[in-house]
C-alpha cells in the first residue's frame, strides 16, 4: 500500500507534452479505433480514445484537463457512430475526471496500476454508456458484458504497450 | 465567491461539461407521443436528422477521420511496397543471406499475388452478380468503422458526390449488408443490419412468416416480434420482404441459426439469424441506387423477344376465336341423335291454353348390342309375352328413335322379379351380369 501512495516530487509533478502530443496522438487514436475492427472483425477489443484519455488525465494530473480531453475525444467518437451525440461524451468526461483524480493520490508509473486503472476504467465507461442509453434516454438497449469484459481487457493489455510509448514523448526539464 | 470557484473549480468544470452533453442528448433523443407509440411509456426514439442532412458535429467527425482512412486504405499497397523494398535493399547489402532474402520475397510476392488473385476473384464475382442484377447499383469500397462496440457502422468510399443518398440499400453479392445513413461529399455512413438501431423488412422462405430484422447485444441480426412457431427450424433461408422501400425483394439476408424465446414475452421469439453476407470482414460493396429495373443488352434482347412472341401469340388466339365465330355461323347446327325431340314436339298446350313446359328427360342409357333378359328395361315388355324364356328383346320401335318412354309401372314390378327369381335356376346365373350397363 506504502509503494502506491506518492511520497517524492518526483512522483507528484505534472507531466507535460509537446503541443502536437496533445494533438496527433487522440487523432491516431480516433483513426485506428475506426479503421482497426476492418482487420480484427469482432476481436476489436478496444477503445483506444478511452486509453488516450486516462493516459493524460492520469500523467497531467488535471482533473480540467482530464474532463475536457475526455468530452473532446469521447465526442468525437460519438460522431463516428450513428447514435446520439453525447453518449461516449459523458462516458469519457466521467473517467478523464476520475483518472486525474487518482493520479493525484497515487503512483501511477506501476505498470500492474496501469493495467488495473485501464481495467477499471473501461468497465466504468460501459456501465456510464448503459446507464445513459437505458435510464437516462430510455432507448431499449440490450449489452453483452462478455464483450464488455473483453474489451476491458484488451484495453488493459493494450496499455501495458502503449503507456510506455508515450511516455517516451513527455517534455523533460 | 471567488475562493469558491477556485476550490471546487475541478468539479464544477465537469458538472458544467456534463450538463452540456446532457442537454444536447435531451435535444436528440425525442421520446414517442403515446398515441403514436401504442402504448405508455413505449422506448424513446432516436431522431437525430429528418433526412435531409446530417448533424454538423457529426460532419466534423467525419471529415476528420475519414480522410485518414481513406488514406490508409489507399495507400496500403504503396507502403507495403515501400517495407518490401526497404527490407530487400537492406538485405542486398548482406550478400551472405542473398539466397535466403531471395526466397523470402518470393513468399512475400507469392502472398500478395495470392491476395491480388482473391480480391480479383472477389470483384470477378461482384461484377458478374451486378451485370446480372436488374437494379442500378454502385460499386464500393469499405475504409473504415465507427470504433464503436455498440455502433455496427461502416464507411464507404462513395459520398453525395457519387449519387449517394440516405436509405439506399447496401448489399453484396451474398447478401444484403445494411443501408445508407449519412451521406458525406466523399463518404457515407452505412448502418449495418447487426445494429440494434437497424430494421429490415423480412420473410422465411418456407414458412414465409414476415418479421422485422434488427441486432441484438451480441452484434448477431435477429427476426423480432414473431409468434411462437415449430415450424421455424434452423436452416431455414431468410430473404428480403420489400415491403420497407429500401431493400428489393428476395434478396438473401441469411439462414435461421437458432430460435429462441423472447425473454420479456413468453409467446414471442427471436429467431437468430447467420447474415448471408459476411459483415464481419467487408471489403466491397454495392449501393443500390435506384430500385428501377436496369436491364443489359442482352436481358432488354430476351425481354423484346419475349414480349414479341407473346404478341404474336395472342394475335394467333384472337384469329383461331374470329375463323371458330365465322364457322359456327356458316355451318348448321350439329344436333345429338339421341338428344330429345325438337321443342316443338315438347310443348303441350294445357287445360287452360297455355303451353306446359316439358317434363324433364331422364337419360336414357344406350340400346345394348345383345339384350339379354338383364338388361333393365326389357323384362318388363317380355312379362307380357314371353316372360317363361327369360330373354329380353328389345323393342325396335322405342330403341330406335331414342325417344323417353317411360316403363310401365307393372313391367318395373316384373323387372324386380327377374332379379330375385330363384324359381327359374335353369337361366338364373350365379351372379348379376348387369351391373355395369345400369348407369
Amino acid at each position: 500500500m506504502q509503494a502506491l501512495i506518492p511520497d517524492y516530487r518526483r512522483d507528484l509533478e505534472i507531466r507535460r507534452y509537446p503541443i502536437y502530443v496533445y494533438v496527433l496522438v487522440p487523432l491516431v487514436a480516433l483513426v485506428l479505433q475506426a479503421w482497426l475492427p476492418r482487420l480484427l472483425g469482432r476481436f476489436a477489443y478496444m477503445d483506444l480514445p478511452l486509453l488516450v484519455t486516462v493516459y493524460f488525465a492520469l500523467n497531467r494530473r488535471s482533473p480540467v484537463h482530464g474532463t475536457l480531453l475526455g468530452m473532446v475525444l469521447g465526442v468525437a467518437e460519438d460522431g463516428l457512430t450513428q447514435g446520439a451525440i453525447g453518449i461516449h461524451g459523458i462516458a469519457n468526461t466521467i473517467c478523464g475526471f476520475l483518472a486525474a483524480s487518482i493520479g493525484i493520490r497515487i503512483v501511477v508509473e506501476n505498470n500492474l496500476i496501469r493495467m488495473v486503472l485501464n481495467f477499471a476504467f473501461t468497465l466504468l465507461s460501459s456501465a456510464t454508456m448503459l446507464f445513459i442509453m437505458r435510464a437516462l434516454l430510455g432507448l431499449g438497449w440490450q449489452t453483452n458484458w462478455l464483450d464488455e469484459v473483453l474489451r476491458a481487457s484488451g484495453n488493459a493489455a493494450i496499455g501495458l504497450v502503449l503507456f510506455p510509448l508515450l511516455d517516451r514523448t513527455q517534455m523533460r526539464d | 465567491m471567488e475562493s469558491f470557484f477556485s476550490r471546487y473549480r475541478n468539479l464544477i468544470v465537469l458538472l458544467a461539461v456534463l450538463l452540456a452533453q446532457v442537454i444536447g442528448l435531451a435535444v436528440q433523443v425525442r421520446k414517442p407521443l403515446v398515441a403514436a407509440a401504442g402504448a405508455a411509456g413505449g422506448p424513446a426514439v432516436h431522431q437525430t436528422k429528418d433526412g435531409r442532412g446530417v448533424l454538423l458535429i457529426r460532419l466534423w467527425a467525419a471529415s476528420l477521420v475519414t480522410p485518414f482512412e481513406r488514406a490508409i486504405h489507399g495507400s496500403g499497397e504503396g507502403l507495403n511496397g515501400w517495407w518490401n523494398e526497404y527490407v530487400d535493399l537492406r538485405h542486398v547489402k548482406d550478400q551472405n543471406k542473398d539466397l535466403q532474402q531471395t526466397i523470402d520475397r518470393l513468399r512475400l510476392e507469392q502472398a500478395e499475388l495470392r491476395e491480388d488473385a482473391l480480391q480479383g476473384q472477389r470483384l470477378q464475382a461482384l461484377v458478374k452478380f451486378r451485370q446480372n442484377y436488374i437494379y442500378q447499383t454502385l460499386p464500393a469500397q469499405v475504409i473504415g468503422t465507427s470504433g464503436s462496440r455498440q455502433s455496427h457502422v461502416i464507411y464507404i468510399d462513395r459520398g453525395a458526390l457519387d449519387g449517394l443518398a440516405p436509405d439506399m440499400a447496401v448489399i453484396t453479392g451474398d447478401g444484403i449488408v445494411g443501408k445508407v445513413r449519412d451521406v458525406f461529399p466523399h463518404t457515407a455512413q452505412v448502418l449495418m443490419i447487426n445494429d440494434q438501431t437497424s430494421g429490415a423488412g423480412v420473410i422465411l422462405e418456407t414458412t414465409r412468416i414476415r418479421g422485422i430484422l434488427r441486432g441484438n447485444a451480441g452484434g448477431q441480426p435477429q427476426v423480432i416480434n414473431i409468434i411462437a412457431d415449430q415450424r421455424i427450424q434452423p436452416g431455414e433461408h431468410v430473404l428480403t420482404a420489400g415491403g420497407d422501400q429500401i431493400f428489393p425483394r428476395g434478396l438473401p439476408v441469411g439462414v435461421v441459426e437458432k430460435v429462441q424465446q423472447d425473454p420479456e414475452r413468453g409467446s414471442f421469439i427471436n429467431v437468430i439469424v447467420k447474415p448471408a453476407a459476411d459483415l464481419q470482414h467487408l471489403d466491397e460493396v454495392l449501393v443500390v441506387t435506384s430500385l428501377d429495373a436496369h436491364l443489359s443488352p442482352q436481358q432488354q434482347a430476351d425481354l423484346q423477344t419475349s414480349e414479341e412472341l407473346k404478341g404474336a401469340e395472342a394475335a394467333a388466339d384472337a384469329e383461331r376465336k374470329k375463323a371458330a365465330a365465322e364457322m359456327e355461323e356458316r355451318l348448321p347446327g350439329l344436333k345429338d341423335p339421341n338428344a330429345p325431340n325438337a321443342p316443338a314436339a315438347a310443348t303441350v298446350i294445357g287445360p287452360d291454353g297455355k303451353p306446359v313446359p316439358a317434363p324433364p328427360v331422364t337419360p336414357k342409357p344406350l340400346p345394348a348390342a345383345h339384350a339379354d333378359r338383364f338388361t333393365p328395361g326389357v323384362a318388363g315388355s317380355n312379362a307380357t309375352s314371353g316372360a317363361d324364356s327369360g330373354l329380353d328383346v328389345p323393342d325396335a320401335s322405342t330403341e330406335g328413335n331414342g325417344a323417353a318412354k317411360p316403363p310401365a309401372p307393372k313391367s318395373q314390378s316384373n323387372a324386380g322379379q327377374v332379379k330375385s327369381a330363384p324359381a327359374k335356376p335353369q337361366t338364373t346365373p350365379k351372379t348379376p351380369q348387369f351391373s355395369g350397363r345400369v348407369q
